[in-house]
């Protein structure tokens, strides 16, 4: 059997500000979307709301809207839209493939843009039924005294395993929130905290509108390790974003999920900038990556291999996005 | 395209028929447990132990019974009798009783009448267990001074196998390389998709169970409820619906099932039991983890001087299976090539996990993987062709094997044809760029177990005929359609006989109040025992028929055949008389008729007097060869299989539509247990236990698969067929290992091979490499 679903109401709001009152009402409220990582989550017993919000009803989330300054993407795009969605795919390359990446089909037609932003973080000691984490001692992040990860540690491990975040961030995006407190923007980098337990740096009311990303074109592309290539979580998931004057690099993002409790951007990449992508830089791009990754045992593949392969991926799509600025040139 | 062989027609196409059930399946129409009508069934629940190893010190369920909408409560005090699948190894309650051996082992029950009520009541039970160490893998289980699980076995070890034939210290003397390998394969698990269910009603006022359940043996069942709950048999009844997927899996009786009875009886009631994903994970029965031991002597010219093996299962906490399973193991190292000596040492280790049991190739599959990887091993190392190390020893059919295994037939020099040729073994081996590679590996398996478990002197199978006024034929079995397609092969076999189109055929399965009792969907039996029932029951009808029709056409029986649902001479008179008429006829002074048709192994083939000597037995082994061509990664460790060639001698395609989809799935399931299947626990947890966390290949990392059928025609099969389900999974594997082999010059030791697995063994290379690069004095 499917484990029952815990009792709700359901809410379906026809605008953005009735929603986000309806958020802050008291007693516990969700936002649903495309619900495929939240109902599974109800499922397990991992939370009980009262109240789900379901946004389907609110019209200007399912737009696209590109013009000569930015791509305005609404928060209930699908990632099957995304996915297939042309002027998305010409200018925005890393985020087509990020969308593509994520699960199945099926769960790309449902799934939304806002949904995979504001997902759960995930552990081995957390995404199990209610019989599991009891019998195992309630963790952390359920709710418990004790991190089965790093029994040592105060704080919770889990991973965000999102595949559009690093995406957005390297491509610089800001999303836009509606709150209690009217509208505001965040860049995509800034929505996260490295906590297992409280990554979103968001409130409870809070509800992402929109994503916008710059317009000028940039080489981008994302790389996501997992066990088999469909219907899996990213090991490691990486995105990278560069501009190339004259065969050197004079910007240069990288992104990473799947290894952190947060997608994260790499930093001091500015040491590689006005440099030509050749082997010395890509080690060095590497190292970055590997001493920058915080991999825990929240996945049954071990940690290790996932910081070497977070740096393995970074590497490949600077080569490949390198060559490819290298050949424009010539 | 093959041909039939002479006096062998095909059925009508001859490239196979759809499944008779197909189109209820893809129209939704076909029903499993969980769909049966169950309007006032009571919801079953199951309370499991959150401990590994533990004495129960206190089980109250009074606040459970007293909810309002409980039904009824059980416990292990409910039931005193063990259960299992081998007379000789029954130690399992259907609830715990006394102790606990594992987490998530089932300690009570609860009938309600909804879901959440049941949820409710679970909560309510309070159970206390005094923990016991626990023992969570082999080596911990079998050190010094480890708790038993079981008291009658010492160092945990439920069973031991020595067995030896020929002289291996001779053989090896005579080889020119000798060598070893440690192996390691995990875990695995069924998955099939259907999670498990069970539809239980009693009646108290006539005292019958009926029982509806996702069994593919209803016989095992059908014991095991009598058993547990004192029923006499005819009182039980077991129908199997349409299954979801067995693979192993629910050959044996299962605790949920019995569970399920008791609390029908308890309910006086109906009672519907859905297990969740996590659940079916945890009942398991599947393939063991398995370190192997293995030593392999060859001459410069690739012949087999001798083998050794020692094999080492973790079983989990229960008998189930596990000394089939072990016997298994050792027995089918025989039957595959011709080897002069062999020595195998098999120990199966109880530990404080989920019971394993059968699964797809059981007992065979990792120590062939074991056998095989070391094989292409040592061919590279002698800088032999591993299709020629494959040739150079040959088994020659009719034959017994040293463990008095009978080979009637052989087809494995043209499997290795077929596939060398397909693939283009010899013109791109060894020519594919750096990350590329291939290899191949051969795999047999068993048509049937010739001595079944349960040993009563019956004939292996049992098949009515019901011929009725209207026309019809209806074959009755017990064979439990699974999906593997067996009603179809029913059918075909009886109109193939009879003479008639396959329309003309209902098979009605699996149901003991009208069904033949059979001993179900275990070791590939079906096809070739059940099938040869099948002919046996259509000839004795056909005779009837053809009594009947001579009279009416005034013809001499001798002369006349039915083809083409027409009966008429096979000389030159256009006389005919229709199938309705022939059977009208028939029916004359008899009404309905009834025939019935069997299949018995004969004792020369059940097996050698040793002790186990039965396991391994068989009427025929299909036999299998496949190349697998790779891709690695070397930067991320991915293996990505580009494609698979295989070819396998099933004796006779009865049904070549659906030997394909089964050679097909076998190689699809070798390949998931080759990259990335593997059940994980967590101090005694299942990690594992969701299609999440469980990694079954997706459609998009399946590789085109050519399959190629290979006939040598059994001389005892139906029609000379063999078994085509189980035979090419062990080889899937090996091949994928050696192709890795070849494609990058390392050696993996473990299964799965995932990312990160293969990301080790290259660390491991670059290492030696920087080794040997070393002056000598450097290295250790």
């Amino acid at each position: 059997m499917t484990a029952p679903l815990p009792p709700f109401r359901v809410l379906r709001p026809q605008a953005i500000e009735a929603a986000v009152a309806a958020g802050a009402a008291p007693g516990g409220a969700r936002y649903l979307a495309g619900g495929t990582d939240l109902l599974v989550n109800l499922r397990r017993g991992l939370l009980a709301p009262a109240v789900l919000i379901d946004l389907g009803g609110i019209a200007e989330f399912a737009d696209i809207r590109c013009t000569d300054q930015r791509t305005r993407i609404g928060s209930g795009v699908t990632l099957a839209r995304l996915a297939t969605d042309p002027a998305v795919g010409a200018r925005h390359p890393a985020l087509r493939a990020a969308a593509v990446a994520v699960a199945a089909p099926g769960h790309r037609n449902l799934a939304t843009i806002g949904g995979n932003l504001c997902a759960d973080t995930r552990c081995i000691y957390y995404n199990q039924s209610e019989w599991w984490r009891r019998a195992n001692g309630i963790c952390l992040k359920s709710g418990g005294e004790i991190c089965h990860v790093a029994p040592e540690g105060k704080r919770c491990h889990a991973a965000f395993s999102g595949d559009l975040a690093p995406a957005l961030i390297a491509l610089d995006a800001v999303a836009e929130i509606a709150g209690p407190g009217g509208r505001r923007r965040i860049a995509c980098a800034d929505l996260y905290a490295e906590d297992g337990r409280a990554h979103l740096q968001l409130g409870g009311a809070d509800l992402i509108t929109a994503i916008e990303l710059p317009a000028e074109p940039v080489r981008s592309g994302y790389l996501k390790e997992r066990v088999r290539q469909a219907f899996d979580f990213p090991l490691a998931g990486v995105a990278v974003a560069l501009a190339t004057e004259t065969g050197r690099l004079s910007m240069l993002r990288v992104a990473i999920t799947g290894t952190n409790s947060r997608p994260f951007l790499v930093e001091n990449t500015a040491a590689l900038l006005g440099r030509a992508v050749d082997e010395e830089l890509l080690g060095q791009l590497d190292k970055l990556v590997q001493k920058q990754v915080r991999p825990m045992r929240t996945t049954l593949t071990p940690a290790g291999y996932r910081r070497i392969v977070a740096a393995a991926l970074a590497r490949r799509l600077l080569a490949s996005l390198g060559a490819s600025a290298a050949a424009s040139v010539a | 395209m093959h041909n039939a062989p002479p006096g062998r027609r095909r059925p009508t196409p001859a490239a196979g028929v759809p499944l008779i059930d197909g189109i209820d399946k893809v129209t939704g129409r076909a029903r499993y447990t969980a769909d049966l009508e169950h309007r006032g069934a009571l919801v079953g629940r199951i309370l499991r132990s959150p401990v590994g190893h533990g004495e129960i010190l206190r089980l109250d369920v009074t606040r459970a019974r007293r909810l309002e909408g409980v039904v009824a409560v059980v416990t292990g005090e409910d039931c005193r009798h063990t259960y299992g699948v081998l007379p000789v190894a029954m130690n399992e309650y259907p609830l715990a009783r006394g102790k606990v051996r594992y987490r998530g082992e089932p300690v009570a029950a609860v009938a309600a009448i909804d879901a959440e009520t049941a949820a409710r009541a679970l909560a309510l039970i309070e159970l206390e267990v005094r923990e016991l160490p626990a023992h969570y893998d082999t080596a911990s289980a079998r050190a010094p001074g480890a708790v038993l699980l079981h008291e009658d076995r010492p160092g945990n070890i439920e069973r031991a196998v020595h067995h030896v034939f020929g002289d291996p210290a001779a053989g090896f003397a005579t080889a020119d390389l000798v060598r070893e390998a440690c192996i390691d394969c995990a875990e695995v698990n069924h998955a099939q998709i259907e999670p498990h269910a069970a539809l239980a009603e009693y009646d108290p006022q006539t005292a019958r169970l009926t029982m509806q359940s996702v069994s593919q043996v209803t016989f095992y069942l059908h014991l095991m409820l009598a058993r547990c709950l004192q029923m006499e048999e005819s009182r039980i009844r077991v129908i199997k619906p349409f299954v979801g997927g067995g693979f192993g899996a629910r050959v044996e009786a299962l605790n949920f099932e019995i569970v399920t009875a008791m609390l029908a009886r308890a309910a006086e009631g109906r009672v519907l039991m859905e297990l969740t994903r996590e659940e079916t994970f945890i009942t398991h029965r599947a393939r063991p983890q398995t370190s192997v031991r293995i030593k392999l002597g060859l001459t410069r010219d690739g012949r087999l001087t001798a083998c050794e093996c020692e094999v080492v299962q973790r079983g989990g906490a229960y008998a189930g299976y596990g000394i089939i399973t072990i016997l298994y193991a050792g027995a089918l190292l025989h039957g595959l090539y011709d080897i002069p000596a062999v020595k195998y040492d098999g120990y199966r280790v109880y530990t404080n996990l989920p019971p394993c049991g059968a699964m797809r190739g059981h007992g065979s599959v990792d120590t062939r993987h074991a056998f095989e990887v070391l094989l292409d091993r040592m061919a590279r190392e002698l800088g032999l062709d591993p299709f020629a190390v494959r040739r150079r020893n040959l088994l020659v059919a009719p034959t017994r094997t040293l463990n008095e295994l009978a080979v009637n037939s052989y087809g494995l020099a043209d499997c290795l044809d077929r596939v060398e040729e397909a693939s283009g073994w010899r013109g791109r081996r060894g020519h594919l760029p750096r990350g590329k590679g291939l290899g191949m590996a051969c795999s047999h398996y068993v048509s049937g177990a010739a001595k079944p478990i349960h040993w009563t002197g019956e004939p292996h199978a049992v098949v009515n005929l019901k011929l009725d006024w209207d026309g019809s034929v209806t074959a009755l079995t017990g064979a439990a359609d699974i999906g593997q397609g067996s009603s179809t092969m029913v059918a075909i076999a009886v109109a193939e006989t009879l003479g008639v189109p396959i329309e003309r055929i209902r098979v009605v399965a699996g149901d003991s109040a009208t069904t033949p009792k059979d001993n179900g969907a275990y070791s590939s039996r079906i096809t070739f025992m059940v099938g040869n029932a099948a002919i046996d029951a259509a000839r004795r009808l056909k005779k009837l028929l053809i009594a009947a029709a001579a009279h009416k056409l005034g013809e001499d029986p001798e002369n006349l055949d039915c083809l083409g649902g027409l009966f008429g001479s096979t000389r030159a008179t256009q006389t005919t008389l229709s199938f309705a008429d022939a059977a009208k006829a028939a029916l004359v002074n008899e009404g309905t008729l009834t025939v019935k048709g069997t299949f018995t192994c004969p004792p020369e083939a059940q097996g050698g007097k040793h002790k186990g000597g039965a396991v391994g037995s068989t009427m025929g082994f299909s036999y299998g060869a496949q190349v697998v061509e790779v891709s690695v990664d070397e930067a991320t460790g991915r293996i990505v299989v580009e494609r698979v060639w295989i070819a396998l001698d099933c004796g006779f395609a009865i049904n070549p539509l659906a030997v394909r989809g089964q050679i097909e799935g076998s190689v699809w399931m070798g390949m998931g247990q080759a990259l990335m299947e593997e059940t994980r626990y967590l101090d005694g947890m299942p990690a594992h236990a969701s299609l999440l966390e469980y990694h079954v290949p997706t459609s998009v990392d399946s590789p085109p698969i050519e399959a190629y059928i290979v006939e040598s025609i059994d001389p005892n099969g139906p029609f000379g067929a063999k078994e085509t389900s189980e035979g090419a999974l062990a080889g899937f594997a090996p091949a994928l290992i050696a192709a890795v082999a070849d494609a990058l010059d390392v050696d993996l030791d473990q299964l799965p091979a995932t990312p990160d697995r293969v990301m080790d063994a290259l660390v491991a290379r670059r290492r030696r490499q920087r080794l040997q690069h070393q002056p000598a004095g450097d290295a250790k």
